[in-house]
């Protein structure tokens, strides 16, 4: 991209823990235009002061048409912004977002959740090779994976 | 006050029931406060209600003298957060507690790391729950100053030109 645009970043957590996590890092994407992404109204109204926002639902691997309905809206919300790069904590509607953004050119930077201590989140390990740069919260997990780092945590 | 917890993924009886029991024996000496989600068990001895807002759980845990919990995220990092001592209890897969054993996990690594304490069978809860007015625990310092940084970095390498 060229120099004088800025950058398009998409931030994308689920509700809760995920998304507290998420905030935690904004000092990461201090320059860039940030549009976020979350799974419930209840945590977008309270993003709105900070960006714009979209709400894609929640979604996990028991319901998998919920999960096609709210990869649907990834990938329609992906193709209109065309980001310059995701970042995520998860959960599966972050990783639902992280696949969309980068098959419309985006750069995934994926967090994994401090829950994860033993081994990476489920989307976690499916996002993995598709990330740009991952990361862990726990400096055994990173051991466990050739491209994972451990840098510190965020709560 | 000893607060009780067993947080929002629904009911955690195997310890609502244990801390009753010793309450009802005498072997709690204080009084028992325990939010227990939709469960069908009927306390005898100790308060319960099903669940509480986000501001009356910050409360009750503030005004406890201890915590006892399932071994959830959300309630270890706030207990830690206002440094209020914290017995964990995790949830199960063999007793259908939760999807998986993480919170086994969970726990065994948080009590390593001195930040809370831990029970890993509820007939041990009288000598762990002995322990926790003395426990102090250990401050949490997270370095995300740090990962946003290599964020960044990372960004400003790949993405900006």
């Amino acid at each position: 991209m060229g120099q004088g645009r800025p950058r398009e970043l998409c931030c994308a957590a689920s509700a809760g823990g995920h998304l507290d996590q998420l905030l935690a890092l904004s000092d990461g994407w201090a320059s860039a235009d940030v549009v976020f992404v979350t799974s419930l109204d209840v945590a977008g109204n309270a993003l709105r002061r900070q960006g714009s926002v979209h709400v894609i639902g929640e979604c996990n691997r028991e319901h998998p048409l919920r999960v096609l309905a709210v990869l649907l809206r990834c990938l329609r919300i992906a193709s209109t912004e065309r980001f310059d790069a995701v970042i995520s904590t998860g959960a599966a509607p972050g990783l639902l977002m992280s696949l969309a953004s980068k098959l419309f050119g985006a750069k995934v930077v994926w967090v994994d959740s401090i829950a994860n201590i033993e081994k990476l989140s489920l989307s976690g390990r499916l996002i993995r090779p598709w990330a740009d740069l991952m990361l862990t919260q726990w400096p055994e997990v990173a051991e466990l994976y050739s491209n994972v780092d451990y840098v510190g945590e965020l709560v | 006050m000893i607060f009780v917890t067993v947080g929002t993924l629904g009911p955690f009886d195997r310890l609502v029931r244990a801390v009753d029991e010793l309450c009802g024996r005498g072997a709690i000496h204080e009084q028992v406060f325990a939010q227990a989600g939709k469960t069908s068990y009927h306390a005898r001895h100790i308060q319960v209600v099903e669940s509480l807002s986000r501001d009356a759980f910050d409360e009750r845990m503030r005004r406890s003298s201890a915590v006892i919990g399932h071994a959830g995220m959300g309630t270890i990092l706030k207990a830690i957060a206002i440094e209020k001592p914290l017995l964990v209890v995790p949830r199960e897969k063999r007793f259908a507690e939760h999807v998986n054993d993480h919170q086994v996990a969970t726990a065994r690594r948080f009590a390593e790391l001195q930040h809370v304490l831990a029970c890993f069978d509820v007939r041990d809860l009288v000598t762990q729950i002995g322990l926790l007015h003395g426990f102090r625990p250990a401050p949490r310092v997270p370095r995300s100053a740090q990962v946003s940084r290599r964020i960044r970095e990372f960004l400003e390498q790949s993405v900006s030109r």
